[in-house]
């Protein structure tokens, strides 16, 4: 990402030259991807439980029941709901996490005393499970006893109620979001910011510009396929939230932080209504591809492959 | 390098060979954990090796359960159980897919709420051919399906009133009796608040669980008697809802979710800020430690009715399995036998769902709390949760409609509408 | 001009310290909660350093469960799926990159694709099919899925689309085999990505959660996580000893990411002379 694509090698062709190279993710991606994603399409147009063994013969004719699921599921008013909670997530972690991100490669990019200690601590949430983590911030957010408010009220603010205030629930999965991820995103932007070729700056340099400028008109600039990368990324995660909502908020409150995994979790192991989550997987699917799509697309707009 | 990765690649390519020449055969797998050599072989001549899995251990009993296995064991050497404990949490996402898979374990342990969609489904073998008459009958009851026995309870629980005696003594209340109605406990929470700014009076949120039993108490349900038809939004429940949010919204005498700060409603208590908590009687043991202040429990106030809430597990065999006598056996003596009901007790983990007066009585010579009788006293009002087989999307539709009702965002009266109308568009009643 | 560098050392210093401070705390939080006991966790005002610290949690942990072996399990569970998904995804990657052939382009979106489902649904499938395979209880049903991993496939890429062709070229011309030029000459060229993907891979196998519980039942193949998870009970929740189990089980990503630190390192400063 930090050159121009290189053609593939010249003189090389075939499938002959490829498939050995191919063939072990070949054969993990038609066992452990593509045939279950096969067979959770056939179960999204039935109204399985997930419960009684799908293994046996007839049980699809037996529980087929066409597109209901798709159209129970787009005519009620929990889909629009859900995905309305999803898009705010998406809207306020992307731009969060990419600054901090950005901020995370520019401080590390810089040759200074002590920057491998910073590397290794900004690298320490990621290394964190979800688990792990969600436990930590849902005592640390405690609005009276936790660390956070404690913290805030040393310099005068009150804290608000957090993971138990309907609105700044959501805020605070994106914060811990960001927290968790700034670390992984911003080593990534790095290898981007580092592979930049040298002599750009010194031209800048010569022409008088500051260091703000510089991060402006030639950093960012040459950056654009490793934050392109990071934003596809990012966006197909923030589509799948699920570990941090269910130990910190299960959806609360008031369903403020219902999204779509944890409807299609819900669905399928807690009311036993496998077929029905399966739908709502595949529409969550579809959304995601119709996004990344987008983006692919918009590449070309933004994206600058010339360093 | 090359070698090394040519050796890899080599490797991974023959266990795919092997991986997928065992899939191609596409015969029907058996069951990883039954040895068809013994499968439903006699019981007492036979030595048999069968699976057992529980949740409840978790977070402490594990050798509680191994101690009582240990004790099975000597009686019945030819059976032996491998227990497997899991945590609450994902305890139903495995056991689902096992069943799915055809790996169940041959017995395992139910809650209340999961287990009518389990007998539903046809998953769970009918209890034959073992001695029940040790069990307590209401909680054996809790586990038929249409007149037919499916579990059989493995421990009880159930809630009581604790209270504070310290505050109580302060505000100069006498102490509750089981003769209290809400009433009572509204006029003494209030006067407890009175005490001070961060001192409350009761604490019973409002929650699908406090909710169908404070409907109860008010002479409501959440389903007519013959289980067609929700009834949610019925007076009687939007009375005892009412009085819920109003304890919070209203007197204050129950602090709301922002006074409460995430602490949990135990710390609340045993920070001695708190008058009453109907509460589980698995928090004595947590009590006993944690308090510095004098405190005892009784019978939880009612309305028109006095309702108390009663939580049990059930032990179930695998429909599936290929051990079911032997499986039998060993839950029949976990539930039943005064052995494994000592060990119980001893340990403090819960009660044992039996009707022997004798091992009982142990329990009630351990304080605090000093009436301990209020527990048993308890179980003649127990109201059992309204189990459905769609239980769990039933119990969060009304949960998330009681959370806006008790932020103030809706009334009362139209939160139990919208769960009403939500409930009768999703499940069908049978 | 002294000044104003001197004024961005101290910005630097300053941004850079309350980052790393904000990354730390939930750290400290945890140390200091794990070194409590069971009665100080509920003390009002809370204690930031514990008043009495005691190590009773950690005993609580190690008692509990069979640790050694645990331990043992995880690391051979993690090291193993690490070392597939390396060397699988860069294979993959090597072809979709530098090799031309019909239909790539469409491979590769279809691997893309394939990130996007959610795991939650492909799960019971994905058991039945592992049933079939008679893979439930085996290790094996953890590690296989290492082979397809589809996000490190798609990082590789990037990485190896960047390699000048001259390099390979000139390996080729000099008679150098196709699996040469990849292992000589493509790897090494992608070692900051892989030592990134290796820490990344390893920490996402030792703490996966979901799938290692529904695939091993035995008790002596139960992975960290696992236990960690039975130190929860049904109705209440020892905050000290979960701590206590979640801390010992970050020392080891942490030692391999220390360790793999300075690949890190050594990859972006060659990668930054080479641009």
């Amino acid at each position: 990402m930090r050159k121009k694509k290189q053609k593939p090698i010249r003189g090389q062709d075939g499938l002959l030259t490829a498939s050995p190279f191919l063939l072990p993710s070949f054969i993990g991606l038609a066992v452990f991807s593509l045939l279950p994603i096969v067979i959770s399409f056939f179960l999204s147009l039935t109204d399985w439980n997930g419960l009684d063994r799908i293994a046996e013969a007839g049980f699809f004719a037996e529980h087929f029941v066409g597109l209901d699921n798709y159209k129970a599921i787009l005519g009620g008013e929990e889909f629009w709901r859900v995905l309305l909670n999803t898009l705010v997530y998406i809207v306020l972690y992307i731009p969060l996490m990419l600054v901090c991100s950005l901020a995370v490669a520019y401080l590390l990019s810089r040759e200074r005393r002590g920057v491998t200690a910073f590397r290794i601590i900004y690298y320490i949430p990621v290394l964190t499970s979800w688990v792990a983590a969600s436990m930590i911030w849902k005592s640390m957010l405690s609005p009276q006893y936790g660390a956070v408010n404690n913290i805030l009220a040393i310099f005068g603010i009150t804290g608000p109620g957090w993971l138990l205030d309907e609105n700044w629930a959501m805020p605070a999965i994106v914060l811990v979001s960001v927290w968790k991820d700034m670390g992984f995103f911003g080593l990534i932007l790095l290898s981007g910011m580092v592979g930049i070729n040298k002599s750009y700056y010194e031209a800048a340099s010569l022409d008088g510009a500051g260091a703000w400028q510089r991060f402006w008109k030639i950093t960012l600039p040459l950056m654009t396929p490793a934050i392109f990368y990071v934003l596809i990324v990012s966006l197909i995660n923030a589509f799948q939230l699920f570990p941090q909502i269910m130990i910190m908020t299960d959806g609360g409150p008031n369903g403020a932080t219902q999204v779509m995994v944890e409807r299609i979790y819900k669905y399928g192991f807690r009311y036993y209504r496998m077929g029905y989550a399966a739908a709502f997987s595949w529409l969550l699917f579809i959304i995601i591809m119709l996004c990344t799509w987008l983006q692919m697309k918009g590449q070309k707009k933004w994206v600058n492959y010339d360093t | 390098m090359k070698k090394r990765a040519l050796a890899i690649l080599a490797a991974c390519l023959s266990l795919l060979m092997v991986l997928s020449a065992c899939g191609g055969g596409g015969t029907d797998p058996t069951p990883a954990n039954t040895d068809p050599a013994t499968s439903g072989g006699d019981v007492a001549s036979e030595p048999v090796t069968i699976t057992y899995c529980n949740f409840n251990a978790s977070g402490g009993n594990e050798e509680t359960l191994q101690r009582m296995y240990e004790a099975f064991h000597e009686e019945y050497p030819n059976i032996t159980v491998e227990i497997e404990t899991i945590a609450m949490d994902d305890y139903f996402t495995q056991l689902q897919t096992r069943i799915v898979g055809g790996t169940a374990p041959d017995c395992f342990e139910m809650n209340i709420e999961n287990f009518a969609a389990y007998a539903g489904m046809g998953a769970l073998a009918p209890i034959e051919g073992v001695d029940l008459s040790g069990m307590d009958e209401t909680a054996l009851s809790a586990f038929t399906v249409d007149g037919v026995q499916y579990g059989l309870p493995g421990n009880f629980s159930n809630v009581v009133l604790v209270y504070n005696k310290d505050l109580f003594d302060q505000a100069n209340l006498e102490y509750p009796t089981s003769d209290w109605t809400q009433e009572d406990v509204q006029k003494a929470a209030e006067a407890i608040r009175a005490l001070g700014d961060d001192i409350y009076g009761y604490y019973q949120p409002l929650t699908y669980n406090e909710f169908y039993k404070a409907c109860a108490q008010f002479g409501g349900s959440l389903l007519n008697e013959d289980k067609t038809e929700f009834t949610i939004n019925s007076p009687e429940n939007v009375a005892a809802a009412q009085m819920m949010a109003d304890r919070v919204l209203v007197t204050n005498v129950q602090p709301t979710a922002e006074q409460m700060g995430g602490m949990g409603d135990w710390d609340l208590f045993m920070s001695g800020r708190l008058g009453m908590i109907p509460t589980g009687i698995w928090a004595f043991n947590t009590f006993a430690e944690g308090c510095d202040f004098a405190w005892d429990i009784a019978v939880e106030p009612g309305m028109e009715q006095k309702a108390t809430h009663f939580f049990s597990n059930a032990c179930v065999v695998n429909e599936a399995s290929e051990n079911k006598e032997a499986a039998m056996t060993w839950i029949t003596w976990l539930c039943s036998s005064p052995t494994a009901a000592e060990i119980r007790i001893e340990a403090g983990w819960d009660l044992p769902a039996i009707n022997d007066e004798e091992v009982l009585s142990s329990y009630l010579d351990l304080t605090p709390p000093d009436n301990r009788e209020a527990v048993f006293e308890s179980l003649d009002y127990l109201v059992v949760p309204p189990v459905i087989e769609d239980y769990a999307l039933m119990s969060d539709i009304i949960g998330q409609q009681l959370e806006a009702a008790a932020a103030g965002t809706v009334t009362v009266q139209e939160a139990l509408d919208a769960a009403q109308a939500q409930c009768e568009a999703q499940i069908t009643l049978g | 001009m002294i000044r104003k560098r001197h004024l961005s050392t101290t910005g630097y210093y300053v941004v850079s310290i309350l980052l790393a401070v904000v990354s730390m705390i939930p750290f400290l939080w945890m140390i200091s909660t794990s070194l409590k006991s069971r009665g100080a966790l509920m003390s009002i005002p809370i204690e930031w350093i514990p008043d009495d610290p005691t190590l009773s949690a950690y005993s609580e942990v190690f008692s509990r469960f069979p640790f050694l072996q645990t331990i043992g399990n995880s690391l051979f569970i993690s090291i193993t799926f690490t070392l597939i998904t390396l060397v699988s995804a860069s294979m993959a990657a090597f072809a979709f990159a530098k090799v031309r052939f019909k239909g790539s382009g469409v491979i590769l979106k279809l691997y893309l694709a394939m990130m996007m489902i959610p795991t939650q649904v492909t799960m019971i499938p994905l058991f039945v099919i592992m049933n079939r395979l008679g893979l439930i209880d085996s290790y094996a049903s953890v590690i296989l899925p290492s082979i397809f991993k589809p996000f490190a496939v798609f990082m590789l890429v990037q990485q190896m689309q960047s390699i000048p062709n001259d390099y390979l070229d000139a390996a080729r011309v000099d008679g150098a085999g196709i699996f040469h030029v990849y292992g000589r000459i493509a790897l090494p060229m992608c070692a900051p990505t892989l030592a990134t993907l290796a820490v990344t891979t390893f920490m996402e196998s030792w703490n996966d959660y979901l799938w290692p519980l529904l695939m091993l039942t035995d008790r002596n193949k139960m992975t960290l996580p696992i236990a960690l998870s039975t130190l929860n009970g049904q109705y209440n929740t020892e905050y000290n000893v979960l701590m206590a189990g979640s801390l010992i089980s970050m020392i080891p990503i942490i030692i391999i990411y220390l360790c793999a630190q300075k690949q890190f390192k050594n990859g972006l400063m060659a990668g930054g002379i080479k641009g």
